[in-house]
């Protein structure tokens, strides 16, 4: 059977879909802002014989890196001026765009990498809770937050579902445990994906912590519901029982990237109009991981 | 919170010792947490989290190591640039020699003490040790590595 061939009906021009999926991933940096020069350290790093590129016209700070396999030997890397992030990942910071001095949540944030780009987008002011359920990841997410010189953000350990309600937030970041599926690329004879045991468990836990991440939200607050996988059940299905339950309402998503429209069907379940503003990233649209966002507000 | 005689001691040690004015550190908070002290965005203060149990709050600047208080690599990464005294520019062989665990000689006035290492310019590698005319490595030798001067080792 072809790889997710059931999802060959939703992921246009499938046939391109499928030969992306034997590539391996390129390399993407992130420049850090916070710490250095973007242009000047692009400048280093091209003046070594490396080959960047800009990812996104008129954005300095994100970069492919083509043949590059291990950037944690770069010195920059060190410095903490770059971190390694797949320019999907990115974009969900983009996506969420928290003013400076604003009140953040991101409620599953371990590796850190979001954390540290919105820290970056805030220019290290405000507050970012970067909580984190299991406590074994806080301290590589805290040395990645370290070195990259975040020191506007308190990790907690909550359960993300559970989240105390007595503070609200500017923002909430939801980029929720998956099944990973955009995660996938067949780079060798060995690797093949796995079906996520209990996917209805997921999709339960993912309802629930879109609800609290939008209980969590100011009045005129922003959230956005990330996940890297092309599953409808753990996306659009998701925003729409959200939808159902709360008075939230679908933002237009801008992140400077092509990207398809979220469903509005799928098999036998029929969603929202609105679900067609949330953004479907495709590995050979994008070259990178699979991606899905949803921008949420508060019906007015 | 660190007491302000306690922040006091530690902002006058940064201004004397690497001529980073104290005024650089007038938005953020010290927070002091057994012998390790935490830097944090002032604006983060006004914000109620009481009701949270936080398991790390900022940056580690400073820790205890016995009576002297040493700025972590880190927080010298950050504040590096804007010193204006005790600072060594070494070039990539000498960093080679200390991270392989060696110290190296140095003709300087500066007096003993940490002293600030940089690379090509202003990039601020970390701190060094200097005693007796020669400089031993402060670097983390689990994060930097000789990898980082080999150019064909990166990709």
């Amino acid at each position: 059977m072809t790889l997710f061939e059931h999802y060959s009906e939703i992921i246009p021009d499938f046939s391109h879909f499928q030969e992306f999926l034997q590539k391996p991933f390129p390399s993407h940096i992130r420049i850090n802002s916070l710490k250095t020069e973007p242009d000047e350290t692009a400048g280093f790093i091209r003046s070594r014989g490396d080959n960047l590129e800009r990812s996104l016209k008129g954005n300095n700070t994100l970069y492919s890196m083509k043949g590059l396999t291990s950037p944690g030997n770069l010195i920059e890397y060190f410095l903490g001026y770059i971190h390694p992030q797949a320019l999907t990942s990115c974009l969900a910071s983009i996506a969420l765009s928290p003013e400076k001095g604003s009140f953040v949540l991101d409620m599953c944030a371990a590796p850190g990498g979001k954390t540290s780009h919105l820290a970056q987008l805030m220019n290290n002011t405000g507050l970012i809770i970067a909580n984190e359920l299991y406590h074994n990841r806080h301290i590589p997410m805290g040395h990645t937050l370290a070195r990259l010189g975040i020191m506007n953000t308190v990790l907690t350990a909550y359960q993300a579902q559970e989240f105390p309600l007595r503070q609200k937030f500017d923002y909430v970041l939801a980029d929720v445990p998956c099944s990973g599926e955009g995660r996938f690329r067949r780079i060798n004879e060995g690797s093949s994906y796995r079906e996520p045991y209990e996917r209805e468990r997921l999709t339960t836990l993912q309802k629930k912590i879109i609800l609290r991440g939008f209980d969590l939200l100011k009045g005129d607050g922003r959230m956005v519901y990330a996940t890297c996988t092309y599953s409808p059940e753990e996306n659009e299905a998701v925003v729409n029982y959200l939808l159902q339950n709360r008075d939230a309402v679908l933002l237009p998503l801008k992140t400077g990237f092509d990207h398809d429209p979220g469903l509005i069907s799928w098999r036998d379940d029929r969603y929202e109009k609105q679900l067609e503003n949330c953004a479907r990233f495709y590995p050979h649209r994008i070259d990178s991981v699979g991606f899905f966002m949803a921008s949420i507000g508060r019906r007015s | 919170m660190a007491e302000e005689a306690e922040r006091n001691r530690i902002l006058t040690y940064l201004e004397h010792r690497f001529g980073i004015s104290r005024e650089l550190f007038d938005d953020y908070l010290l927070l002091s947490r057994k012998d390790s002290w935490y830097m944090m965005r002032k604006s983060c203060g006004e914000i109620q989290l009481s009701h949270l149990k936080p398991s790390k709050v900022g940056l580690k600047a400073f820790h205890k190591v016995g009576n002297f208080i040493k700025p972590t690599t880190r927080m010298i990464q950050i504040y590096g640039p804007a010193a204006t005294r005790a600072k060594l520019e070494i070039d990539e062989s000498q960093l080679s020699a200390l991270l392989s665990g060696g110290d190296i000689p140095f003709e300087t006035d500066i007096e003993k003490g940490y002293v600030i290492l940089t690379l090509k310019g202003n990039r601020v590698m970390g701190l060094g040790l200097l005693i007796n005319g020669r400089v031993r490595s402060q670097l983390p030798r689990k994060e930097v590595r000789e990898a980082m001067l080999d150019p064909e080792a990166i990709r």
